[in-house]
This record gives structure tokens, C-alpha cells and sequence, in this order.
């Protein structure tokens, strides 16, 4: 309807107005690209992370008495292993039902703190070391889920965005 | 990329189930290792024990020579690394290694500083504080254990030893066990969970591919070919059975290429007829000119 009311006041609108949604589609298009490659940077920004936790001995000053007595007692091992895979599998459960209903949120940043959060824990308990594995398998395998969740969402909007694209560049045509 | 079905479906799952089980995995050996240094240093601890009380009476009535064959056989175990008895000065009174005896140990080194890390050595330890791990010079790794010798009412009573009751500790056992047969068995737990690990993902990527195959791609495939020859004008071909889905969508293609085909034969008879009406109409036409 708008186009016909534009179409009254001059000839040139309707091209004016296809030339514009051609343009925001190649806008959304080029977004969408951008967006694809949001999980690989989080992916990256934890493998930093993992390689700062790995070399903590030598990359991370050693926590004071002080900040220790402040901080008080560190929570038993047992029990940050047990949240970790509690974390882990619901993280995935979420990730899935995310990937299922076709979502293409991106929650790569909260997994970030979350998966750092345990280094911190394993790293003031002194266990860090015996655990450092199974936190970088969790991160690995949460940070690649979720760029592969992201990814395939923005490949099929990208299809979609390029087909009705095309279907408005044939109509233009047609219509000139 | 990732294009086809197949793809689409095993890597979210064959990435989620593997990346879960490897977690658990390293967990559940990290949990194991735990129980089993735990373990060993409890087994050591309670050796300790028996050790000391076991020449407890040597050391009452003051028979050097008797505890010096104690010490050598102990040592002489196999699994033994070490096995001495120090003075509260620090001297190895007692040795398996006959060439320790009457030196000074370090009270800094690991397995002393625990105790004498303040300017009041500690009387009392835990279980793990009691133990330290090193590799010795065969680059074996080696689980040891202090256990004090404590002042009994025997010893400071006894007629023929001199100690004080107020001293607290006359001595210490240290004994040092070989850990070969711990790692040993570690990277056994190891190979066997990585093997675990392997056969769960063999396992879920097969799963899901024989289960895609079975029900959807073959059904689909089945579809594709089905559509092909319907749009061809071939209606005795069977339609694809397995999804119900699949069976369904096939059905109604079929019932559309039929009125489709039925519609065409209808348009045919038409175009026929009207072609007939024409050929009359000009024959009509020609016979009147010609009368005329």
C-alpha cells in the first residue's frame, strides 16, 4: 500500500523504494556475517584464557596470606567438580534447545565468565593443575557448541536474506 | 559445508555427547587418582605405625642390633626406597642404606619442614601433612612418610633409658615407598577411559547416522526418487514407506499429479472438441460459399 501511495506522487518511488530494501538486506546480510563470526572470538578469547590458566605459575602472581585471609578458606575440591559438571551439562541442555527452536541468541560471554570463574576456584584451591583439563574440555566443547548453534542460524538467515533478495531485484526488473 | 542432513545432525550431538564424556572422564580420573594417593598414604601412615611399634621394644630395652636387622630387612622389601630412623637432633641413627647412618638431615628439606617450619617444631600431624613425594635418583617416583616416635611413660620410666617426660618426640621413622605400581596402574585407568571415550563417540556418531539413515534419509531419498517419476506422468510407481511423514507427503503429491493429469486429459478433450467445432464451422462456411 505504501508503495502504490508512493507510486502516485512520482514515477521514480517505487525504484527508490526497492534500491532501499535491496540496500538494508545487503545491511542485514553483511550483520549476519559479522554475527557468524561472533563464536569463533569467543572461542578464541577462552583458549586466551585456558593458556593464562595453564601457565598461572608463571604468568599469574602468587596469592598472598593476606588476600587469603580475607578471602577465607577455598570451597572443597569435590565440590567445584561436581559443579562443573552440573554446569556443564545444563549449559549443553540450554545450548540444544537453543539450537532446537531455532534461536540465534549468543551466550558465549556468560559461558566465558562462568568457565573462568572455575579456573579462579580450582586455581585458589591449588588444584588447578589436576583440573585444568576438564575445565578446557568443558570450555572447548560449550564455546564450540554455541559458535556452531550461532553459525548454522546465521547461515540459513543469510540464505533467506539472499534469496528474498533476489526475488526483489527479479520483481524490480520486471516492473522496469 | 555441513550441508546435508547427515552433517547437520551428528555434529551438535557427537560434539555435545564426546565433550560431556570427556569432562566426566577427566573428573572421574582426577576423583580416582585422589582415592588412590589418598589410599597409599594411609596404607603408609598405618606401615609407619606398625614399624615403629614393631621395634618399640628393641628401642625399650636398648637393642641397637636387633633394630638395625629390623630396619635392613624392612628395607630390603622390595617397593622400599628408604626406611631410617633419625635422632631429635636430626641425626640418622638407623638405616637401610648403611652408608645415611650418622648424618644430619636437613630440617628444611620436604618431610622435615612440616614440623619445624616455626620456631616451636609441631608435635602433631595429619595423615597427608606427614607425607611428600619426590623422585629419587633412579627417577623413580617415591611416597614418604615421618612418623614420630613419641615419649611413652616406658620409655621415661623404664630403669635403663635416659629420657626426660617432658620431651615430646625421641625420634622419627621415615619411610619412602616406590609409586611405580601406582602410576602404572594411573596410566592404565588412563588408556582405558580414553578408550571409553573413543568407543561413546563411535558410538553416538554411529547411532545417529544408522537411526538418520534408517528413518529419514533413505525415506527422503525414496521421496525424491517417488517425485521424479510422478512429474514424469508415472502414477504406478509405489510410493516411499518407513516415515509416516514421508508416506503421507508422497500420497498427496500422487493425488496432485493425478488431477493434474486428469485436468490435462480434460483440457485435451476440450481443445479436441473445440478443434472438431472449428473444422465443422469452416466446412460449414466453405459449403456456403461454394452454393452461393
Amino acid at each position: 500500500m505504501g508503495l502504490l501511495r508512493k507510486s502516485r506522487r512520482s514515477p521514480e518511488a517505487p525504484e527508490r523504494a526497492g534500491t532501499a530494501t535491496a540496500k538494508a538486506g545487503r545491511e542485514r546480510i553483511r550483520q549476519l556475517h559479522a554475527l557468524s563470526h561472533r563464536g569463533l572470538w569467543g572461542l578464541a578469547a577462552f583458549l586466551a584464557v585456558s593458556l593464562v590458566a595453564f601457565n598461572h605459575s608463571r604468568l599469574l602472581p602468587p596469592l598472598s596470606d593476606n588476600l587469603r585471609a580475607v578471602l577465607g578458606k577455598s570451597p572443597p575440591t569435590n565440590l567445584i567438580s561436581i559443579a562443573l559438571v552440573v554446569y556443564s551439562f545444563s549449559a549443553l541442555v540450554l545450548i540444544l534447545s537453543r539450537m532446537s527452536t531455532g534461536q540465534g541468541k549468543y551466550k558465549g560471554w556468560s559461558h566465558l565468565a562462568y568457565l573462568s570463574a572455575f579456573y579462579v576456584f580450582y586455581l585458589y584451591g591449588n588444584v588447578l593443575d589436576a583440573n585444568f583439563w576438564a575445565v578446557f574440555a568443558a570450555g572447548v566443547t560449550i564455546m564450540a557448541l554455541e559458535h556452531y548453534q550461532l553459525w548454522t542460524f546465521c547461515t540459513e538467515a543469510i540464505r533467506k536474506e539472499e534469496e528474498r533478495l533476489a526475488q526483489a531485484e527479479r520483481l524490480e526488473k520486471f516492473k522496469s | 559445508m555441513l550441508k546435508n542432513l547427515a552433517a547437520k545432525a551428528i555434529v551438535p550431538v557427537g560434539l555435545t555427547v564426546t565433550g560431556f564424556v570427556i569432562v566426566c572422564s577427566i573428573l572421574l580420573y582426577s576423583y580416582v587418582k585422589q582415592d588412590l594417593i589418598e589410599d597409599s598414604i594411609q596404607r603408609e601412615v598405618l606401615l609407619g605405625d606398625i614399624i615403629v611399634k614393631a621395634t618399640r621394644f628393641s628401642m625399650l630395652t636398648d637393642q641397637r642390633e636387633s633394630l638395625r636387622q629390623t630396619i635392613n630387612d624392612i628395607g630390603g622389601q622390595k617397593g622400599v626406597e628408604h626406611v631410617r630412623i633419625f635422632n631429635k637432633k636430626g641425626v640418622i641413627m638407623f638405616s637401610a642404606h648403611a652408608e645415611e647412618v650418622h648424618q644430619l638431615v636437613d630440617m628444611s628439606a620436604p618431610g622435615c619442614i612440616e614440623c619445624h617450619s616455626g620456631p616451636v617444631a609441631a608435635v602433631h600431624l595429619g595423615p597427608m601433612d606427614q607425607a611428600r613425594n619426590f623422585v629419587n635418583a633412579q627417577g623413580e617416583p617415591v611416597l614418604a612418610i615421618t612418623t614420630p616416635i613419641y615419649n611413652e611413660p616406658n620409655c621415661s620410666n623404664g630403669g635403663c633409658h635416659f629420657h626426660s617426660p617432658d620431651e615430646k618426640i625421641l625420634g622419627t621413622l621415615d619411610i619412602g615407598m616406590s609409586q611405580a605400581p601406582l602410576i602404572k596402574s594411573l596410566a592404565t585407568l588412563r588408556i582405558r577411559l580414553i578408550i571409553f571415550c573413543l568407543m561413546v563417540l563411535v558410538l553416538t556418531v554411529g547411532g545417529v547416522i544408522a537411526l538418520l539413515q534408517r528413518n529419514v534419509l533413505l525415506p527422503v531419498r525414496q521421496l525424491v526418487h517417488f517425485a521424479d517419476q510422478v512429474s514424469r506422468g508415472n502414477l504406478e510407481v509405489s510410493e516411499p514407506e518407513g516415515a509416516e511423514e514421508v508416506t503421507s507427503l508422497a500420497g498427496n503429491f500422487k493425488r496432485l499429479a493425478r488431477r493434474n493429469l486428469e485436468a490435462d486429459d480434460n483440457l485435451r478433450d476440450l481443445q479436441d472438441k473445440l478443434d472438431a467445432l472449428t473444422r465443422q464451422i469452416r466446412e460449414r462456411e466453405s459449403g456456403h460459399k461454394s452454393g452461393s
